[in-house]
């Protein structure tokens, strides 16, 4: 029995498909045990931790397989961070550690966008969804909290079926990752910034001065990255800038029109929900 | 790493974090950790992007990401408001609250009785008192040369 077993357990020797499948059952087994179902028990939190390691690692293992992960110590780490605190945002009881876990899945996210070479992006991220939209959840929380742990807290809406939902999403999404290979088909090439340039205008665009060009190159590595980043969003995509404007004011009303109180009846219905 | 690997490593992991919020929003039932998993799918995605935008080594997946973060903050006041509104009215944030709003034809889902927990209220450390009040004298109090 244990000489059959040991195939499966040497990652050297399981095939892809399968390490993907057992990773994938196993994050679903899991998901469920972990999410709140009403009775705590302490033996199955217990097996859902251990079985969400064992996912973690058939994760990491796939990942080893399609190349690189684990070469780069750090993208391995901010993964990691991002992925177990994104599980513990999910099946947290308390939503107030929910917002906290989600604080960390964020640091997680932007140490991946500044490995990927989002320097801007990574920045913005701790800045304006832990600085921003999670300190207004917290307020939220704050206002609307009723004391105590709430009964809708401690169970969920068929959790079998949503972690094995989320566990066949991951494992198709992966089979798909897989699968990627480098060249492009010929269908789908896009054509580089220069020819965008002469097709859209109708003519020749007049040749760019040598710094202009180097400073309008298109790889993000480069340098001067915010400086180029910035150029991009307000020279190629000034239009869809400017809609963002105009969404963020209709936001912004909208938000106030919604939470004043004059001329509907909602204000009584408050105080009768408080007294509840 | 080379290009391709990095490209499948950042997808997995924007994969990982959308199934992630996929269960969040699917299982639970209090409305802010729902929106909080809609935030998680939106990393989920924006890690894909900017993915794709280093295979590429173009602007457009970094583009994407910055309206990204913009809907991301509209949705997240506007949806506030709304849950605030809601417990204003329901006194819960409880999704189930709302299911007078369901079709006809689905049946009404009913809450079975929960265990009782016992809540252990938190201890909180004593400080030792450090000293003895001073006496204070009440002309000082009444008359202070500043604030």
């Amino acid at each position: 029995m244990i000489v059959a077993a040991l195939p499966w357990i040497s990652p050297g020797l399981l095939s892809p498909g399968l390490l993907l499948a057992a990773a994938v059952t196993a994050a679903a087994a899991s998901l469920w045990l972990l999410l709140p179902r009403g009775a705590e028990n302490r033996l199955a939190r217990w097996l859902g931790l251990a079985l969400g390691a064992v996912a973690l690692a058939g994760l990491v293992a796939t990942g080893r397989r399609l190349g690189g992960l684990g070469e780069d110590a750090v993208f391995l780490v901010v993964s990691l961070v991002a992925v177990i605190s994104g599980a513990a945002t999910v099946v947290s009881r308390s939503p107030v550690y929910a917002a906290i876990w989600f604080a960390l899945a964020l640091a997680g996210v932007a140490g991946v966008l500044l490995v990927l070479g989002a320097q801007f992006l990574g920045v913005a991220t701790i800045v304006v969804y832990a600085g921003a939209i999670l300190v207004m959840f917290l307020f939220v929380l704050m206002l609307a909290q009723p004391s105590g742990m709430a009964p809708y807290d401690r169970v969920s809406n068929e959790p079998l079926l949503s972690a094995v939902a989320g566990a066949v999403l991951l494992g198709l999404l992966s089979l798909f990752v897989g699968r990627l290979s480098a060249e492009t088909p010929a269908c789908c090439r896009v054509p580089s910034r220069g020819a965008a340039l002469t097709t859209t205008s109708g003519q020749a665009a007049a040749p760019l001065p040598a710094a202009d060009a180097a400073a309008t190159t298109a790889d993000p590595l480069a340098e001067n990255h915010v400086a180029r980043l910035g150029g991009e969003l307000f020279g190629r995509h000034l239009l869809a800038v400017e809609a963002a404007g105009v969404l963020l004011l209709v936001a912004l009303i909208g938000s106030i029109a919604i939470v004043s109180r004059h001329g509907d009846p909602s204000g009584e219905l408050t105080a009768a929900g408080r007294s509840r | 790493m080379n290009p391709l690997a990095l490209l499948q490593n950042a997808l997995l992991v924007g994969a990982a974090l959308f199934a992630l919020g996929l269960v969040g929003i699917l299982a639970r039932r209090n409305l802010i950790v729902m929106f909080l998993s809609a935030e998680l799918m939106l990393q989920g995605v924006s890690v894909s992007l900017v993915g794709w935008s280093r295979f590429h080594g173009d602007w457009g997946g970094h583009v994407l990401v910055i309206f990204v973060l913009t809907v991301a903050a509209c949705e997240a006041a506007v949806a506030l408001v709304l849950v605030l509104q809601a417990f204003a009215r329901t006194g819960r944030l409880d999704a189930a609250a709302w299911q007078t709003l369901r079709e006809d034809t689905l049946s009404r889902s009913v809450d079975r009785e929960l265990p009782a927990v016992d809540i252990v209220p938190p201890v909180f450390p004593r400080l030792t008192p450090a000293g003895v009040l001073p006496a204070a004298d009440e002309d000082d109090l009444l008359q202070r040369e500043h604030v």
